[in-house]
C-alpha cells in the first residue's frame, strides 16, 4: 500500500508549524483497495474494507480523531505504528491506561473528557497501590517523549491518542474490539470419540427416529402465528415506548410497568387479548379479571387456579394444610366455593389428597384452566371491565434524548427500588385483600345494619 | 543500652537502602519509559538498525537496575521480616516492593511487544525495509538514547554483569517476577498512593504544552457537511464511533 510508484499517493500534511509526512487521504484509500480487490460493485466492499482498518485501528483518521470511518473524500488519515497495532495477545491493559490517563493529565493540566475522568477516577480507586508507579512513569514517559523532534511528537501522540480511542472508546460507542467470552475448549482440535460415546449417540439417534413428529408446515404455522401477534411487542424489533431503558438509561419503561401500576400501558393491555395464559402470568392483568369475575360472582374458579398454583410453589412443609383447606373451600360436596369440575377428575384428586404432593391438583388445575379459556376469557374480552381498561390505558410518547440527555441519563442512574421494599408492599397488599375477601359474617352485617335503624 | 544503639544502626542502615531502592525505582522508570518511546518506531519507517542498538543498550542498564534492585529488595524485605521493625519502615518497604513489581510487569510486556515485533520486521536486507510502515515518524531516537545515557543508578558503577539477548531477558524476569511473588508474601491492598488524586495536573513542568494540543488540530476547511454525507447507512457497516 505504501509503495511509491504503485501504492497510495502519500503527501505532506502542513500544519501550523510544521509539515509532518505520510499522510493520505480517504478517497485514496477506497480507490486503491477497490483496484486491488477487483471489485466491479461501486466501492461499497471497498469502504467496507476502509472502514474496518480503521474501525480497528490499522489506520486512523486526522481531523476527526472520535469518528473511526474511512470517509471517501479528501479527509486526511495515517498509518498506524505496528506497536499500537491490535492484536488478540496483547491486552490493552489498565494500568498502561491509567499511565495514559495520567499523562494526558499532566499536558492538558486536568482537562480531559468526562468519559476519561470517569475512567480515571475508577482506576484510581481500583490500581491506588499502583497509582505512584502510574504517576512516576507518567511524568517520566512524558518528559521522554519531549526529548524527541516536534514533528515526531506530534505524531507520537496522535498515534497514542488513536490507540487509546479504539482500545477504550467513549460511552456508547460501537467498538470493534468487542469480543465475546473467550472459549474454553479449543473447537479446531480433534477429539477422540470413545466406543461408549458412539454407543449413546446411536441409542439417541434411534429414539430420535422412532418419536412421532409433527409436520413443517404445522409447526411453522404456530410459528408465524406467534411471531405475527408478538412481533410489536419484541424489543428488538419494534421500539420499545417510551424508550428502552438499556439503550437511554432512562427507566421510565419500567415504572410505566410495574406489578401494581393503576394505569397499565396499552402494549400491556393488548398482550392480555393474546391468551389467557398471558392474562394469568400478568399479575396486574390477573387483578383486573378478578375484578371482572367479581361482577359475574364466578371467582371460585380463579381462586381454585390460584391456590393450586400456591400448592405448586410453595414450600413442603405449608402442603398439608394448604391442601387441607383447598378441599375445604373448593371441593368437597356442599364446599362455599365449590368449583364444577368433571366426575372423573374429582375422583381422582380427592383420592390423590389423601396422600398430597406438589401436583396433586394438576389434573384439576388444568380442567379449571381449560373452562376458563374456553369460556371465561372470552366474554372478559368483550365485557366492559376490559373495554374500559383499553380506554384508560396509556400510551406514552417516545422519548427523543440528545446526546447530552443521555450523558446526563448515564450519569444518574440510580439503584431503583430495593426488593425488600417491594416485598414488604407485597405483602401488605396481600393482607388487605386476604382481609378483603374473607367470609362476610352475616350475622355482624345482619346487626350493622339493625344498629343504624 | 547496647542492643537499643544496635537497632538504631539497624535503622539507619535500612533507611540508607530505602532511599537508595527508591532512586533505583526512579532511574527504572526512565529507563522503562525511554525503552517505551523506542520501541514505538518499530516496525516503522524510523525503525534502524540504531534504533535496535539503543533499544539493546537500554534494555541492558534496565536489566543491570532491575537485578540489583531486586537483591536487595529481596534483602530488605527478609531483613525486615527478621528484625523488630516499626509499622512504616515496613511499609516504605512494601510499598517500593509493590512499586518494583509493577515496573517489572510494564517492562515485560514492552519487551514481549519489542521482541514479536523484531521478529515480524527483521531488518537483515535491504528488500525488508519495504515492509516497514509509513507512520510519519522520521527519526527521533537521538534525544531518547542521550536520555538513557544520562540516567544513574546507585550501583551500575559497582557491579558488571553478562547482558542476556532478548529472550532470555524475557524468561529471566519472568523467572524473577514470579521468584519475588513467592518469596515474600506482600499484600498489594494494603500499600495505599502517597499522592491524592490529580496531583500531576498540577504541577508545571517546564513550557506550557497547549501549543502541541493546537498542533494536532488538523485545519477542518468547510468539512463540517462533509462528515455528514460520509456516514451513510449502506457504507457503515459497523457504524460510526461517536
Amino acid at each position: 500500500m505504501q509503495d511509491s510508484k504503485s501504492g497510495i499517493k502519500g503527501s505532506d500534511q502542513k500544519l501550523n508549524v510544521t509539515t509532518i509526512p505520510y499522510v493520505i487521504t480517504g478517497k485514496d484509500v477506497i480507490a486503491w483497495i477497490a483496484n486491488k480487490m477487483k471489485t466491479t460493485v461501486e466501492g461499497l466492499a471497498a469502504q467496507v474494507f476502509g472502514n474496518m482498518l480503521v474501525a480497528y485501528g490499522y489506520i486512523y483518521p486526522l481531523q476527526n480523531h472520535k469518528k473511526l470511518v474511512m470517509c471517501n473524500d479528501n479527509t486526511l488519515y495515517r498509518f498506524q505504528t505496528p506497536y499500537f497495532w491490535p492484536t488478540q495477545k496483547w491486552v490493552a491493559e489498565d494500568s498502561d491506561y491509567a499511565i495514559y490517563l495520567a499523562k494526558r493529565n499532566i499536558r492538558k493540566k486536568g482537562m480531559l473528557e468526562p468519559y476519561e475522568q470517569a475512567h480515571y477516577n475508577h482506576l484510581h480507586k481500583w490500581l491506588n497501590h499502583k497509582w505512584d508507579f502510574i504517576v512516576m512513569q507518567a511524568t517520566e514517559q512524558y518528559k521522554a517523549g519531549k526529548e524527541r523532534k516536534k514533528p515526531d511528537r506530534v505524531v507520537f501522540d496522535c498515534q497514542e491518542r488513536a490507540y487509546w480511542m479504539i482500545n477504550r472508546p467513549p460511552r456508547r460507542t460501537h467498538s470493534a474490539m468487542d469480543c465475546g467470552p473467550d472459549r474454553l475448549i479449543d473447537p479446531s482440535v480433534e477429539e477422540k470419540i470413545t466406543f461408549d460415546q458412539y454407543r449413546r449417540m446411536n441409542i439417541f439417534y434411534q429414539q430420535a427416529i422412532m418419536r412421532s413428529k409433527v409436520k413443517s408446515s404445522v409447526s411453522l404455522g404456530a410459528l408465524v402465528k406467534y411471531v405475527t401477534t408478538y412481533k410489536n411487542h419484541d424489543a428488538f424489533l419494534a421500539p420499545c415506548l417510551p424508550s428502552n431503558p438499556w439503550q437511554t438509561d432512562s427507566d421510565a419503561y419500567w415504572n410505566l410497568n410495574m406489578r401494581r401500576v393503576d394505569v397499565p400501558t396499552k402494549m400491556r393491555v393488548e398482550r392480555w387479548s393474546f391468551s389467557l395464559f398471558e392474562l394469568l402470568t400478568d399479575l396486574r392483568g390477573r387483578d383486573d379479571f378478578k375484578i371482572f369475575l367479581k361482577k359475574e360472582f364466578s371467582g371460585e374458579n380463579l381462586a381454585f387456579w390460584e391456590a393450586a398454583e400456591e400448592l405448586k410453589w410453595g414450600t413442603a412443609s405449608s402442603m398439608k394444610t394448604k391442601a387441607e383447606t383447598i378441599f375445604k373451600t373448593f371441593l368437597a360436596p356442599g364446599a362455599p366455593r365449590w368449583i364444577n369440575i368433571d366426575g372423573r377428575t374429582m375422583g381422582l384428586t380427592v383420592k390423590g389428597l389423601e396422600h398430597p404432593h406438589r401436583y396433586v391438583l394438576e389434573a384439576a388445575q388444568t380442567h379449571v384452566f381449560l373452562l376458563m379459556k374456553k369460556d371465561t376469557f372470552f366474554r372478559y374480552l368483550k365485557s366492559p371491565v376490559y373495554k374500559d381498561i383499553q380506554k384508560k390505558a396509556l400510551n406514552p410518547e417516545p422519548h427523543n434524548f440528545s446526546p447530552a440527555q443521555l450523558e446526563q441519563n448515564a450519569q444518574s442512574r440510580g439503584p431503583g427500588i430495593h426488593p425488600i421494599i417491594l416485598w414488604q408492599q407485597e405483602e401488605e397488599e396481600k393482607a388487605k385483600a386476604a382481609a378483603a375477601s374473607a367470609p362476610v359474617d352475616v350475622k355482624a352485617m345482619m346487626s350493622k345494619i339493625d344498629r343504624k335503624k | 543500652m547496647s542492643r537499643w544503639c544496635r537497632s538504631v544502626d539497624e535503622l539507619a542502615t535500612r533507611r540508607r537502602q530505602q532511599s537508595e531502592c527508591e532512586r533505583a525505582q526512579e532511574a527504572l522508570c526512565k529507563v522503562t519509559s525511554c525503552f517505551q518511546q523506542l520501541a514505538t518506531s518499530l516496525g516503522a519507517s524510523a525503525d534502524c538498525s540504531f534504533l535496535r542498538e539503543e533499544m539493546d543498550e537500554t534494555r541492558a542498564l534496565a536489566h543491570r537496575i532491575s537485578s540489583g534492585l531486586s537483591r536487595r529488595l529481596i534483602r530488605l524485605l527478609s531483613d525486615s521480616d527478621s528484625a523488630p521493625t516499626g509499622q512504616e519502615d515496613r511499609q516504605v518497604s512494601e510499598r517500593l516492593w509493590v512499586l518494583f513489581l509493577s515496573v517489572l510487569e510494564s517492562f515485560l510486556s514492552d519487551l514481549r511487544k519489542a521482541s514479536d515485533l523484531i521478529r515480524q520486521f527483521p531488518l537483515g536486507q535491504r528488500s525488508d525495509r519495504r515492509s516497514l510502515v509509513n507512520a510519519g515518524c522520521l527519526d527521533g531516537v537521538v534525544g531518547v538514547a542521550a536520555r538513557v545515557a544520562s540516567v544513574q543508578a546507585p550501583w551500575l558503577t559497582l557491579e558488571e554483569e553478562s547482558i542476556p539477548d532478548l529472550t532470555n531477558h524475557i524468561t529471566g524476569l519472568e523467572a524473577i517476577l514470579s521468584d519475588m511473588q513467592l518469596r515474600v508474601p506482600v499484600p498489594f491492598w494494603s500499600v495505599e498512593a502517597t499522592q491524592p488524586l490529580w496531583v500531576e495536573a498540577a504541577t508545571e513542568l517546564d513550557e506550557p504544552e497547549h501549543s502541541l494540543e493546537d498542533l494536532m488540530e488538523v485545519e477542518v476547511v468547510s468539512d463540517g457537511n462533509k462528515m455528514a454525507t460520509c456516514c451513510q447507512p449502506p457504507c457503515c457497516v459497523l457504524g460510526c464511533v461517536g
